[in-house]
């Protein structure tokens, strides 16, 4: 359970405090509403890149990292398809460092052209540290155009390539930040050792007199329903042949997300999991297989993943995991599988509250999908779910025709 | 749990000038007063012995329903009298007891929502199993009869056995996981408990039988500890000697060898051609956290390559953009230690990382470190400890350290006093003794 107050500034900005004293420390976690999925087609991987920049210096503070670091504080950020994400951990008695700190670059960056120039040369070698030079890096950049034609889930957040981030400019990084860095496209949420009536007169102090801007409207092409089967092939110098299956499902904060969920435990979570135990122990087919969903806010994948054994056909290995899927289909769900999946969810869930920071972002991901109440009702939407439940999701989903299947060929040398 | 810090107010020059709070326009420019920790306190640990005599430290701490037991055993790399054993005995703990298969051990805990994890490093052996406390009883159960009765199956090895060999082909294609094992290879010799890496052909040659072997010298009614952390009480306690408390236990019958350690040190270039980046690692052997370099060191490293804003990261990524990172680490381990400089740079510019490394190096041996940048550094350490010790698990892993590694008791208590008290002619003695170039081991793949 997190509890909460929530208040609104005049600019727009939402802002949620959780309060907890057990720690001297507090988190600020500012999301802004954008994401890679909001990027247009040629201009790729920009909310990310844009993320780098906003640690470059603001208007009146020359560097953000070091005045941070010298109360003691310590920051990171993240970009998704949905959201960027900026989180500060630090001593609660050197808050106001971070209102500081967060509402100038809010309010405006330096636009300095070396930063660009160098954050440009950054994320081309995270590009490749991360997506290039390591074995199965390139997947998502392959599976994402091909489970998603329209929606632009399509590209990765890192950029369909490397010269999409090579040719961004410095009115781009302007633009954008106009557009979408406002105080009404944001939620800021301070939690820990903080009170609400300090948060207020902080958040009144530091980002009330940031200006609003035009309210940014989201009107994003809708992946249309799959009819056929879609199937691709790579082939790259890996040491195993790899399988994807990614399967059309709903996003974070649907109603049946939870149902979707359970189903992927029941197939790929911990060694009991059905994937591992059937094709792995029983049969010897897979060297590792799991399931899981991608969690994005809009229409997301459920996704079947495993690398084979030496010796297996990506054929063999393929309509083996058709098999167990189809099983979920045919046969209804044992009762005691699913409290199995249900406690593995409820521990998860006591673990998760645990870290302060997790509770902050917690919050701010469901403020921002419409309704930050959905961060305590996930227990309790868990536990109702039934077995007939998993057994009609699985109906609707696990069909070949909702399935792109992309074959991770190991190259013979 | 509330960690008590102490802090200092400071005010930062230009505000302590403008004596005119009556201004009602914001300066942005200026930053906002702030205090530094001065000490953070460590929560002291219940100890308790059980029955047979082994110790039990029990950290409870936290707000939520949750428990780690963790079971710990001297049965590392450094136990092992065949190459492997040790780390293919622990995770065949959970294929099979005299009662219970592979499959119905995972559906035990999995049917209750704990996780377990087993591992190993080369000083030591964990059991460890995260729950919900109303599980602990059940999670018990399944725990001691792993560590009394494992029977090491065939069919069950083999799968593990596939399993590690496929992920050591899918890594030996990782540069930055070659760049490493040949680092620590070069530093302590393959041979050696810190040197040794995985090798296909050691794992290919293991027999059940020295798993069992191990089992019976170094976890099966050998001496442990235990670490119980979350929110546990009496009755928890109580759980855990009725459990792990009643089968006695004796010494193990080989003595542990200290194996010598052989030290490369000419650099080692190993040119992939289709790589796009180069895995860079240079450094040397180094210290325990007994050594009364240690803090010293611990500060020297920082300044020099241990937070977001260190030298090696202004240099090497925020002013030329080689690459998305560079650290320094000082790693303590139980016998010994090293320092490590790693980056993963663009490839034509590895030998220009190596020759800013080393100019970055000569500039902490001939300047001091301002003082402005010192104490960026001592906030930012002494904030990063007071921040790490939020979670029941974060202070039972520390916990551990003291118990394992037989530190001070105010090792915690004292550590943020006494990264305070390095001074910049303590961090350039540290750059000179122990960061000559012509010492450092170079790895460079990719």
């Amino acid at each position: 359970m997190i509890h909460y107050a929530h208040f609104t500034l005049d600019n727009g900005l939402e802002v949620y405090v959780h309060e907890d004293h057990s720690t001297p420390m507090a988190a600020v976690n500012i999301l802004y509403n954008v994401g890679s999925r909001d990027e247009e087609e040629n201009r790729t991987g920009f909310a990310h890149l844009f993320e780098h920049l906003m640690f470059g210096g603001s208007q009146n503070i020359p560097a953000y990292d070091e005045p941070l670091q010298k109360v003691g504080g310590e920051n990171n950020a993240f970009t998704s398809p949905d959201i960027t994400n900026y989180y500060i951990t630090l001593p609660s008695v050197n808050l106001e460092t971070a209102f500081w700190l967060e509402s100038d670059r809010m309010m405006s960056l330096s636009f300095d052209p070396k930063v660009l120039e160098v954050q440009q040369k950054v994320v081309v070698e995270e590009f490749k540290q991360r997506y290039l030079n390591q074995p199965y890096g390139d997947v998502w950049l392959k599976l994402r155009p091909l489970a998603y034609e329209v929606h632009p889930y399509r590209w990765a957040t890192i950029g369909k390539e490397i010269s999409h981030i090579e040719n961004a400019t410095l009115d781009d990084v302007r633009h954008f930040f106009y557009k979408y860095y406002l105080p009404n496209n944001a939620i800021l949420v301070v939690a820990g050792d903080v009170t609400v009536p300090q948060i207020k007169a902080l958040a009144e102090k530091w980002f009330g007199p940031i200006a609003p801007g035009e309210k940014y409207v989201r009107n994003l092409p809708q992946e249309p329903r799959q009819t056929t089967a879609r199937f691709a092939e790579i082939e790259a110098k890996v040491p195993l042949n790899a399988i994807y299956k990614a399967y059309h499902t709903s996003g974070r904060f649907a109603d049946d997300f939870y149902t979707v969920d359970l189903m992927t435990d029941v197939l790929g979570r911990g060694k009991s999991a059905r994937l591992y135990q059937k094709l792995l122990k029983e049969r010897p087919l897979f060297a590792n297989i799991n399931a899981y969903t991608t969690s994005s806010i809009d229409p997301g994948l459920l996704v079947v993943q495993g690398n084979l054994n030496e010796g297996v056909t990506l054929e063999e290995a393929d309509a083996a995991i058709e098999e167990v899927l189809q099983e979920l289909v045919e046969i209804q769900l044992p009762a005691q599988e699913l409290a199995k999946v249900k406690n593995q969810a409820e521990s998860t869930l006591a673990f998760s509250e645990i870290e302060l920071l997790n509770r902050a972002m917690n919050l701010a991901f469901a403020a921002n999908a419409g309704n930050p109440e959905l961060v305590n009702q996930e227990a309790e939407k868990i536990q109702a779910i039934r077995v007939e439940d998993i057994q009609n999701k699985a109906k609707e989903l696990l069909r070949k025709e909702n399935c792109s299947t992309l074959y991770y060929r190991a190259a013979t040398v | 749990m509330k960690t008590f810090i102490e802090t200092k107010t400071v005010r930062n020059i230009a505000l302590s000038k403008s004596e005119h709070p009556s201004s009602m326009q914001l300066d942005r420019t200026l930053a906002p007063d702030f205090r530094t920790i001065e000490t953070v306190q460590f929560p002291t640990p219940q100890s308790v012995v059980l029955d047979n005599g082994q110790p039990l430290y029990v950290i409870n701490v936290g707000e939520q329903p949750v428990v780690r037991l963790e079971v710990l055993f001297e049965a590392g790399t450094w136990h092992e009298q065949v190459e492997g054993a040790s780390f293919f005995t622990v995770k065949m703990l959970s294929e099979g007891t005299q009662n219970h298969t592979s499959a119905q051990i995972s559906g035990h805990f999995d049917q209750i929502g704990a996780f377990l994890e087993l591992s190993h490093t080369p000083d030591r052996a964990n059991v460890m199993v995260y729950g919900l406390t109303k599980h602990l009883e059940t999670i018990l159960e399944m725990v001691s009869e792993m560590l009394h009765e494992a029977t090491f199956p065939e069919k069950e090895f083999n799968d593990i056995r596939n399993i590690t060999l496929q992920n050591l082909r899918v890594n030996l294609e990782k540069s930055a996981y070659v760049a490493t094992n040949t680092f620590k290879e070069r530093l302590f010799g393959s041979a050696h408990p810190y040197g040794r890496v995985q090798k296909e052909e050691r794992i290919t040659a293991l027999l059940t039988s020295d798993l069992e072997n191990f089992y019976h010298q170094r976890i099966k009614a050998r001496p442990f500890r235990v670490f119980l952390s979350g929110q546990v009480g009496e009755a928890e306690i109580a759980l855990v000697n009725r459990f792990l408390g009643q089968h006695s236990v004796s010494e193990p019958l080989l003595p542990t060898i200290t194996p010598e350690i052989v030290s490369q040190t000419e650099s080692y270039w190993l040119d992939k051609e289709d790589a796009v980046q180069s895995s860079v690692r240079v450094g040397r052997r180094l210290f325990k956290r007994q050594h009364p370099d240690f803090y010293r060191m611990v500060v020297a490293n920082e300044v020099f390559g241990g937070y977001f804003g260190s030298r090696l990261m202004k240099n090497i990524r925020e002013e030329k953009g080689f690459t998305y990172g560079i650290s320094a680490s000082v790693v303590p381990m139980r016998q010994e230690g090293y320092w490590v400089v790693g980056t993963d740079v663009k490839k034509e510019f590895a030998q220009a990382t190596l020759d800013e490394i080393q100019r970055e190096i000569g500039i902490m041996q001939n300047e001091f470190v301002p003082a402005e940048e010192l104490e960026v550094v001592k906030n930012y350490l002494a904030g990063e400890f007071a921040g790490s010790l939020n979670t029941p698990f974060e202070i039972a892993d520390r916990v551990r350290l003291m118990v394992l590694e037989g530190l001070d008791v105010d090792f915690y208590s004292n550590y943020i006093q006494r990264l305070r008290v390095v001074t910049a002619e303590d961090i350039q003695s540290m750059a000179q003794q122990y960061w000559k170039w012509e010492e450092l081991q170079r790895v460079i793949v990719g």
